[in-house]
C-alpha cells in the first residue's frame, strides 16, 4: 500500500502581521512533519503553495528549509502553480525551486492539432501517474480545460491523479457563486483521484466518472474570510490518501496551530454610541486568552457613523483580554446616516465585484471588453495586479516594470495577451 | 406596377365582409388582402371563410351536373362560367394604415365595392424590428410566405407572458428554439428553459450550443452533462419548505412536521427528515415515515445500508451543488439563457427545480423593485412545458398556488414572465390565460382547445376557428398586445434558420503556460 499527501492553498507569505505569519509557517511545518511521520511516498500540492509568485524572502526561506527536510527524507514534492504563485513567464519561486530539484512541477503540455495534450509524470516509487493543469489568474486556465485532449488521458492506464487549481462549479460554496469555475465535465474521466485546490473550503465529493474530487481547503488561511471560517469551526489540514491499484482510504489530517474565538454582533436598531457601548461590554466578557479572535460586526446603525465603532479600541480590548491576534470584519456594517454606496458582500473581492458591476455602466467606452461584466472582471483583475507590493530587494525600476508587464498582460496587451 | 386584383367587396357587415373572388384570384383561408382607399391609405383584411356563389339557380346546376354525369351532354358547360360561378370570401378588416402611416383599428367598413388584392411586402413596412427583438418567423398570407420578418419586442412580450398552444407535432419546440436562438446574444433578456425532452441545447444535433454567443450567454445543466457543461446538482440545503408549495401535496400533520424540522434544523431539514432524526413526540413516527417516503419518491433521496445519504438521480446532494441555484439566478440576472435538461427526472422533481430557481429569481426581483433598482435588470422569463401541470385549474384547486401561478398573476410587476407551452389550454383558468398577453397559436384539431385560445386572445379571433384548425406544421398566428393585429406567420425550420444565421465562432490560439 502506498500513501500520498494532498495539500493545497498553503498561501505562504499571505499574512503580514508577525503573529499570523508565524502561525502560517507553523501550519506548513506541521503538515510537512505529519507527512514525514506518516512516511507518505510523495506530497502533492495543488497550487498556491506561496501567496505570490515572488514571495517575501524570509518566509520563502523558512518554507524551503522545511521542504528540504522532506526531500532529504526521500519524499518527493510535486506541485502545480496556483492562481497566486503563477507566473506567465516562468519566473515564479515555484520555477526556481523546480530548477533546484527541491520540488517537481507536474505540468507539461503541447498543442496537438488544436488540442492540449498533457504530459504524464510517473512517480518512480509508486508508479502513480500525475497530470496537472496549473491555475492562472482570473480563471484563465479554463481555456486549457476546454481544449484539453481528455480522451488521450482517459486511455492512460494505471493509478492516475489529476491535479488542478480551479473551483468546480458543482462544488463551489454558495457564497462563491460568482467565482470563476469550471464544470466537472471538463475534467478527464476515470482518474482515481482529482487533487484540487483554489477553493479554501474543504470538500470531498464525487460524480459519475469523477469519483473522488477533493479540495483540502486552505492549510491555514490567506484571507480574513479563511480565519473567520476557522473561527466558526472549519477544520484546516490536508489529506493522506492510501492507494494500491485504486484508492483505499482518504483521510483528513487536521493541522491546528492555534485556538480561535468568534464573536458576531448585529448593530441593527442601535445608534453608533449605543452599539459601541453594548459591543464593548459584551466583548469584555468573552474568553480570548491565547486565541485568534474574530469579531464580526454587521447590520445597519440607526444613526451615527460606522467609524464611531473603532476597530482600534476593539483590538486593544481583545489584546487586553489575552487575544494573540484580532481580526475584525465590518464589511457588513452600515449606517442609515452615512450610506453613500450600499454594498452587500461577504469579503473584499465580492464587494469589489459588486461595486464594479453596479457602477461600470457609468463609464462610457466603446470596447466590448470594457463593458458590463467583462469590464468589471477586467477592472478587478487589474486592481489585483496593481495592488501587488514591491518585493524585498526588488528595485523600484524592476517593480514598476514587473507591475506594468503584469498589468499589460491582464489587459491582453502584453506578450501573454 | 399595379398589383393584380383578387376580388371585390360586394356586401357584408363589420367583421363579416363579403367579397367576390376574381376568377383565378386564389384567395385562401387566412389570406391577407388589401383594400385601397381613396385617400391613399389602405385596409388590411383577412379571409376566414370561403363559400361558392353562382348566378345560376341551384336546380339548373343540379340538372346540368346530372346530364354530364349520366353522359347526356358531356360538352355542356356554362356560358361564361367565370361570370356565373365564383367564390365568395368572408373577410374581416384587421388594420387601417392611413396615408401618414398611422395605424388604426378599423372602425368603419372599407369602401363599398372596392377591389381587393393580395397583400404585398410594401403593405407591411410598418412591421419594423423593435428593441430587444424576438424573431418569430415571416408573415404568412394563407399558405404563401412573404419576405417580411416578424419580431416582437422581447422585453414587452416576455414580461407579459407568452402562451404557445398546439397539439403534438405542430412545431412548438421548433418555435421556442427559433425564439431562443434569436435572443441568445441579448443580455436584456434572461430565459430559464426547463427542458423535459433535452431538445434545446443540441446534444445530438443542431441546437443553441451552435450559436456564436453560446459560450458567453448559454448555460446548460444536465444530470448527464456533455464536456464543458454543468452537472445538474442541487444541494438539499438550497431547498426550503416553500419550494414544495403547490408542487407536492402534504397533509396538515405533514406540513406541521416539516415546519418543526425546518425550525429545528434550518437548511438541514430534509436531511434530518430522511435520516429520521427523532425530535420527540411532536411528530408521529408514522408521519415521519410518510415524509421519508415522499422525499424518496420526489427527490429520490434515501439513506443506504451504510447510513450514507444517497440520491438516485444524482440531482440532489448533501455535499455538491451549493452554488447551483444562485449561479443560475445570477446568470439569468445577467441576461443569459439557462437550459436545464430535466429529461431524466420525474415530473415533480422537474417542477421542484423550476420552483426553486424561479422562486429565487422572483423574490430577488421583488427585492430589486423595493430597492428601486428593478428598472436596470433584464427581463427574466421561464419556459415551462406542459403548463397545466402547474397552471391547471384542478392542480391549483387541489394544491393551491405555486410559484408559476404566482408569476403568471404578479410577475409582470417584477419583470418576470412565463412562456407556457401546452396542448390543453382549456385546463388553464381564464384569469391566468387573460394575463398571457401574447399567444402564438399553432395548429390544433381539438375544438374545445381552439375555443379556449380564441376566447382569451389579444385580438378578436372569434371567426378564426377554421383558420386555426387548418394551420399546418410551422404555421402560426401571433395574437399579442404588442402586435397591431393577429399576425399569421410561418416559423422557419430551426435547422434551416440556424444554417442561415450561423456565424463563425471566434477561435483564439491558446498558448499553454504550465
Amino acid at each position: 500500500m502506498f500513501k500520498f499527501a494532498h495539500l493545497a492553498d498553503c498561501h505562504i507569505g499571505a499574512n503580514r502581521g508577525p503573529v499570523l505569519e508565524k502561525l502560517e509557517l507553523a501550519a506548513f511545518n506541521k503538515a510537512m512533519d505529519i507527512c514525514m511521520q506518516e512516511t507518505v511516498d510523495f506530497v502533492l500540492i495543488s497550487g498556491d503553495l506561496f501567496h505570490a509568485n515572488l514571495p517575501d524572502m524570509y518566509v520563502a526561506n523558512e518554507a524551503v528549509k522545511k521542504m528540504k527536510e522532506v526531500k532529504d527524507a526521500g519524499i518527493p514534492v510535486y506541485v502545480i502553480y496556483g492562481s497566486h504563485d503563477y507566473s506567465p513567464n516562468g519566473t515564479s519561486i515555484i520555477d526556481i525551486l523546480d530548477s533546484t530539484g527541491l520540488i517537481k512541477k507536474v505540468v507539461k503540455g503541447e498543442d496537438v492539432d488544436g488540442k492540449l495534450r498533457l504530459g504524464v509524470f510517473t512517480d518512480a516509487k509508486t508508479g502513480a501517474k500525475l497530470v496537472g493543469i496549473s491555475g492562472r489568474k482570473a480563471g484563465l486556465e479554463r481555456n486549457y480545460f476546454e481544449i484539453l485532449d481528455r480522451e488521450c488521458l482517459e486511455k492512460e492506464q494505471g493509478f492516475k491523479i489529476f491535479a488542478f487549481h480551479s473551483a468546480i462549479s458543482e462544488l463551489k460554496p454558495e457564497f462563491l457563486a460568482q467565482m470563476d469555475s469550471i464544470p466537472v465535465s471538463l475534467l478527464p474521466k476515470g482518474f482515481d483521484y482529482y487533487a484540487s485546490g483554489h477553493v479554501h473550503k474543504r470538500t470531498e465529493s464525487g460524480f459519475a466518472g469523477h469519483e473522488r474530487v477533493v479540495f483540502p481547503g486552505a492549510l491555514f488561511g490567506g484571507y480574513s474570510r479563511d480565519l473567520e471560517d476557522s473561527a466558526k469551526g472549519e477544520k484546516r489540514g490536508f489529506y493522506i490518501v492510501s492507494f494500491d491499484e485504486k484508492v483505499e482510504e482518504v483521510k483528513f489530517m487536521e493541522v491546528s496551530v492555534c485556538d480561535f474565538g468568534y464573536f458576531e454582533y448585529d448593530v441593527s436598531d442601535r445608534n453608533s454610541m449605543q452599539a459601541k457601548k453594548d459591543l464593548m461590554e459584551k466583548l469584555s466578557k468573552i474568553e480570548a486568552e491565547n486565541k485568534i479572535t474574530v469579531v464580526k460586526i454587521k447590520g445597519e446603525l440607526s444613526g451615527g457613523k460606522t467609524s464611531d465603532i473603532s476597530s482600534g479600541e476593539i483590538r486593544d480590548l481583545m489584546k487586553e483580554n489575552g487575544a494573540i491576534d484580532v481580526i475584525i470584519n465590518r464589511y457588513g456594517l452600515t449606517s442609515k446616516d452615512y450610506v453613500s454606496v450600499k454594498v452587500v458582500g461577504e469579503d473584499v473581492p465580492a464587494i469589489e465585484n459588486r461595486l464594479l458591476r453596479e457602477n461600470i455602466g457609468a463609464v462610457k467606452v466603446s470596447l466590448e471588453e470594457l463593458k458590463a461584466d467583462k469590464g468589471a472582471k477586467l477592472a478587478q483583475e487589474l486592481l489585483k495586479v496593481l495592488r501587488q507590493e514591491q518585493k524585498l530587494n526588488e528595485t523600484k525600476k524592476d517593480y514598476v516594470e514587473r507591475t506594468q508587464k503584469h498589468a499589460l498582460n491582464t489587459l491582453g496587451l502584453g506578450d501573454e495577451g | 406596377m399595379a398589383l393584380e386584383i383578387s376580388g371585390q367587396i360586394i356586401a357584408g357587415k363589420t367583421g363579416q365582409i363579403l367579397a367576390r373572388e376574381k376568377a383565378g384570384g386564389e384567395i385562401e383561408i387566412g389570406d391577407l388582402l388589401v383594400a385601397e382607399e381613396d385617400d391613399g391609405g389602405y385596409v388590411i383584411l383577412q379571409a376566414y371563410e370561403l363559400v361558392y356563389g353562382s348566378q345560376v339557380p341551384q336546380l339548373v346546376r343540379e340538372l346540368l351536373a346530372g346530364m354530364k354525369l349520366e353522359g347526356m351532354g358531356t360538352n355542356l358547360d356554362f356560358l361564361e362560367p367565370q361570370l356565373r360561378n365564383y367564390v365568395i370570401a368572408q373577410i374581416k378588416a384587421l388594420l387601417r394604415v392611413c396615408k401618414n402611416n398611422e395605424l388604426k383599428i378599423p372602425k368603419t367598413l372599407p369602401k363599398f365595392f372596392s377591389t381587393i388584392r393580395h397583400v404585398a411586402e410594401k403593405d407591411l413596412l410598418f412591421l419594423t424590428k423593435p428593441g430587444s427583438p424576438v424573431y418569430l418567423g415571416k408573415v404568412r398570407s394563407g399558405s404563401k410566405v412573404l419576405d417580411v420578418d416578424v419580431y416582437v419586442n422581447g422585453k414587452d412580450m416576455l414580461t407579459h407572458h407568452v402562451l404557445i398552444p398546439a397539439t403534438t407535432g405542430r412545431g412548438k419546440s421548433n418555435l421556442v428554439k427559433v425564439m431562443l436562438w434569436s435572443v441568445l446574444a441579448q443580455d436584456c433578456l434572461g430565459i430559464l428553459v426547463l427542458d423535459p425532452h433535452d431538445e434545446y441545447y443540441g446534444r445530438h444535433g443542431k441546437g443553441l450550443k451552435d450559436h456564436s454567443a453560446a459560450k458567453q450567454s448559454l448555460l446548460y445543466y444536465s444530470t448527464n452533462p456533455v464536456a464543458g457543461t454543468n452537472t445538474l446538482v442541487i444541494n438539499l440545503r438550497s431547498i426550503l419548505p416553500s419550494h414544495f408549495q403547490g408542487i407536492v401535496e402534504f397533509t396538515d400533520p405533514q406540513h406541521d412536521a416539516i415546519s418543526l424540522y425546518y425550525n429545528r434544523f434550518r437548511d438541514q431539514w430534509i436531511e434530518n427528515i430522511v435520516r429520521g432524526t427523532d425530535i420527540g413526540d411532536a411528530v408521529a413516527p408514522r408521519t415521519l415515515e410518510v415524509l421519508k417516503r415522499k422525499f424518496d419518491n420526489v427527490l429520490g433521496v434515501f439513506i443506504d445500508d451504510g447510513g450514507d445519504f444517497q440520491c438516485r438521480s444524482g440531482v440532489f446532494s448533501d455535499t455538491a451543488g451549493l452554488a447551483t441555484t444562485r449561479e443560475i439566478a445570477n446568470a439569468l440576472e445577467d441576461g443569459k439563457k439557462v437550459v436545464i435538461d430535466t429529461s431524466r427526472l420525474l415530473d415533480e422533481a422537474e417542477l421542484l427545480i423550476g420552483s426553486i430557481i424561479s422562486g429565487g429569481i422572483f423574490h430577488r426581483y421583488q427585492a430589486y423593485k423595493s430597492e428601486g433598482t428593478l428598472e436596470e435588470k433584464p427581463v427574466v422569463s421561464v419556459v415551462i412545458e406542459e403548463a397545466p401541470r402547474v397552471l391547471g385549474a384542478d392542480v391549483l384547486a387541489a394544491r393551491g398556488d405555486n410559484i408559476y401561478s404566482t408569476i403568471a398573476r404578479e410577475g409582470r410587476k417584477f419583470k418576470v414572465g412565463l412562456i407556457a407551452i401546452t396542448q390543453l389550454v382549456s385546463l388553464i383558468p381564464r384569469a391566468i390565460l387573460a394575463n398571457m398577453n401574447t399567444k402564438i397559436i399553432l395548429g390544433n384539431e381539438l375544438a374545445a382547445e381552439r375555443q379556449a385560445v380564441m376566447e382569451s386572445a389579444a385580438q378578436d379571433l372569434s371567426s378564426d376557428d377554421r383558420t386555426i384548425a387548418s394551420l399546418d406544421k410551422g404555421e402560426a398566428i401571433v395574437s399579442s398586445n404588442f402586435t397591431r393585429f393577429a399576425v399569421p406567420i410561418q416559423i422557419p425550420l430551426f435547422e434551416k434558420y440556424v444554417e442561415e444565421n450561423l456565424q463563425p465562432k471566434e477561435k483564439n490560439k491558446t498558448v499553454f503556460v504550465g
